[in-house]
């Protein structure tokens, strides 16, 4: 079998490499050989621990090396350079001031540790004992900081991951899962089925929906304590691997073209979806500034001119430090953080970026 | 000492005396040190005596050859199967490295560098030149020049060998003259393969269009290969030691998996 034989001309995820490459290598630099060789590689993932699963895991999991990064993160992987004594206490204080509830529990394999979780187990009653993610996802749920009581929207839900992860944290009065897809609501509801006892299911807890987000602000306004808006993306991790369903092939173009102003039109539904002084988590999964940062711009400056609506950015920054252990973030970003793969803690890229509505 | 002697056929050592029996004695008297003529007698012995007939003929093709007797015992230490060499097929085999251009000097290199090749058959050896020239298209010199510099390539499996040929050929688009150059065959496919990828999945590495040409200035492939990995890091990569090192291990499952799974789908 001859190389040049097996080589079909220019399938998508080559199409999607190009364009990285034109895109990326000027806004990454010199880092972005390294995020490249870490996204054509096998990601990590974290096992986000089911609360509501009998099966007691967490042991076996710290058994073969695995570490919950939200609960000990100064303490994974000290750094000879670094005392870990100045680590821990200013990821404390850190963590003071982000408040991260206690209950969302993620494990990892260490930095460099390649190895695999094994599929979750059901326990007596049918519910698996963890959800594979990749655990920089977690970073938009943990931001978005959900206190007891709080009403919450999380506007593009499927599959659920974070959603599954926000339920864990048993603080929500009410949570409204929306998705567009209805093939992939369904899919989502199978997944809470698969983790969430049915009492947490009832319909004073949780509402699930399958409508147009965009529109979310003429039907809801001034409502959520919290806001989640995990916007469709380029999945650059997925189309850089994935010939399958990508949205680089040739007859997705405008499908794709177009995101960056659906994404803005969800945020923008999403902001007016919060009530004034609630908040708002903005997250992709792409690397390109076109559906980060210039989607959060335009988004802080439409609500205000057209809506009224004065926001200002949350600092994430208390959040990164706390967990520059596990993950590589991309430096000096002017808007939100953003997660970059890395070979030795291959997670993400995920972008977030905070926003508190003011009026 | 034990006293046993072997009696065998004449044999004019360097020094001139003609050897009958195998002692350590007639050892010393070919030019070995005392040590040598030891280690060579006490191998024989080991041997046995079906075997101990052909060493006298085997000193001989390689005092022949021009071997001096510390070069003599070197190869025979590496390689005691030469030991159980039949006379003729020694010197077929000889003759064939001849035939195939090593000439004097490099095949004495090639000899002590890499004894093994004497008890390669010559059908083998004969089997994977034709493969080279065939199969690879590499001119007669080139051939010459991969026995000279990689010997080890007679007794590589052939269908790996292509593989390796065509990987570099074609993903690499390196051609035979740099191939030959950068001694490639020196190299196992998973190192050449490795090197490479990571080179690849860091944007690195193109594989030339079919008018030969890429939108970055690859690196040599003597830059990749005939440096030690701190180098291929800091100048050509450009990566750290633990993001390759992790690199490694991915791949490696990588690959062991698409075996696998190729097994799968195609049994045979
Ligand atoms: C990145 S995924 C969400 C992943 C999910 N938050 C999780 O953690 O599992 C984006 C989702 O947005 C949905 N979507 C696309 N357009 C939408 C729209 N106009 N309104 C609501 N959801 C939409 C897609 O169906 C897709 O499931």
């Amino acid at each position: 079998e001859k190389w040049a034989a097996t080589r079909p001309k220019l399938p998508p995820t080559r199409l999607a490499v190009h364009h990285f490459d034109a895109t990326c290598g000027v806004q990454l630099g010199q880092l972005w050989p390294s995020v490249r060789v870490a996204m054509l590689s096998e990601r990590k993932y974290g096992a986000l621990l089911n609360n509501f699963s009998h099966n007691a895991v967490l042991a076996g999991l710290k058994a073969q090396g695995c570490i919950d990064f939200i609960i000990q993160p100064g303490l994974e992987q000290k750094s000879s350079e670094e005392s870990s004594n100045v680590c821990v206490k200013s990821s404390d204080a850190d963590r003071e001031q982000l408040s991260l509830s206690p209950n969302i529990k993620c494990l990892v394999f260490p930095r460099s540790d390649v190895t695999r979780f094994k599929p979750a187990r059901p326990d007596m009653n049918g519910l698996l004992g963890y959800y594979l993610m990749d655990a920089a996802s977690l970073l938009p749920c943990l931001a978005l900081d959900v206190q007891e009581g709080h009403t919450v929207l999380d506007l593009c839900a499927a599959p659920g991951g974070k959603t599954l992860a926000l339920l864990q944290t048993q603080a929500i009065r009410f949570l409204c899962i929306n998705d567009s897809s209805v093939s992939r609501t369904a899919r989502l509801k199978r997944v809470l089925h698969s983790y969430v006892p049915k009492a947490f299911l009832t319909n004073e807890k949780l509402r699930i929906t399958s409508f147009d987000g965009t529109k979310w602000g003429e039907i809801e306004s001034n409502t959520f304590d919290r806001v989640l808006v995990d916007v469709p993306c380029t999945t650059d991790r997925h189309s850089v691997m994935e010939d399958d369903n990508n949205i680089f092939s040739k007859s997705r173009t405008g499908e794709r073209r177009r995101l960056p102003q659906l994404q803005l039109e969800l945020l923008l539904a999403g902001i007016q979806a919060a009530c004034p002084g609630g908040e708002i988590l903005y997250s992709t999964c792409a690397l390109s500034q076109n559906q980060n940062l210039s989607v959060v711009e335009q988004a802080i400056y439409q609500a205000r001119e057209k809506d009224g609506i004065h926001l200002q950015v949350v600092d994430l920054r208390p959040l990164t430090r706390m967990f520059r252990n596990t993950f590589h973030f991309a430096p000096d970003l002017h808007l939100g953080e953003m997660v970059i793969p890395h070979l030795t803690a291959n997670f993400g890229p995920i972008y977030m970026c905070k926003l508190k509505r003011l009026t | 000492l034990k006293s046993t002697r072997v009696s065998s056929q004449d044999l004019n050592s360097p020094s001139g005396k003609p050897v009958t029996e195998l002692s350590v004695r007639s050892f010393i008297d070919m030019g070995f040190t005392d040590s040598q003529a030891e280690q060579i007698y006490e191998s024989l012995s080991s041997v046995g005596g079906g075997v101990a007939k052909h060493v006298l003929p085997t000193l001989t093709a390689l005092f022949v050859l021009g071997l001096n007797p510390s070069s003599a015992h070197k190869v025979l230490e590496k390689c005691p199967e030469l030991y159980s060499v039949k006379e003729t097929q020694l010197q077929q085999r000889i003759s064939n490295l001849r035939k195939i251009g090593l000439v004097e000097g490099s095949l004495q290199r090639v000899v002590v560098h890499y004894p093994r090749i004497l008890t390669v058959p010559l059908k083998r050896v004969k089997h994977v030149v034709m493969f080279l020239k065939e199969k690879c298209l590499f001119t007669s010199q080139q051939v010459t020049d991969i026995i000279r510099d990689c010997p080890a390539v007679v007794l590589e499996d052939l269908n790996q060998l292509e593989y390796k040929f065509q990987y570099v050929y074609f993903r690499m688009g390196i051609k035979q003259a740099e191939m030959v150059k950068c001694r490639l065959f020196r190299f196992s496919l998973d190192e050449v393969r490795c090197r490479h990828t990571f080179l690849e999945r860091r944007g690195q590495y193109e594989t030339p269009d079919k008018k030969g040409q890429t939108t970055i200035v690859n690196p040599k492939l003597d830059s990749v290969l005939n440096v030690d990995q701190d180098t291929f890091l800091t100048h050509v990569a450009q990566a750290s030691a633990e993001e390759y090192d992790v690199f490694k291990r991915l791949v490696s499952r990588e690959w062991r998996e698409e075996e696998l799974q190729q097994g799968r789908i195609e049994p045979d």
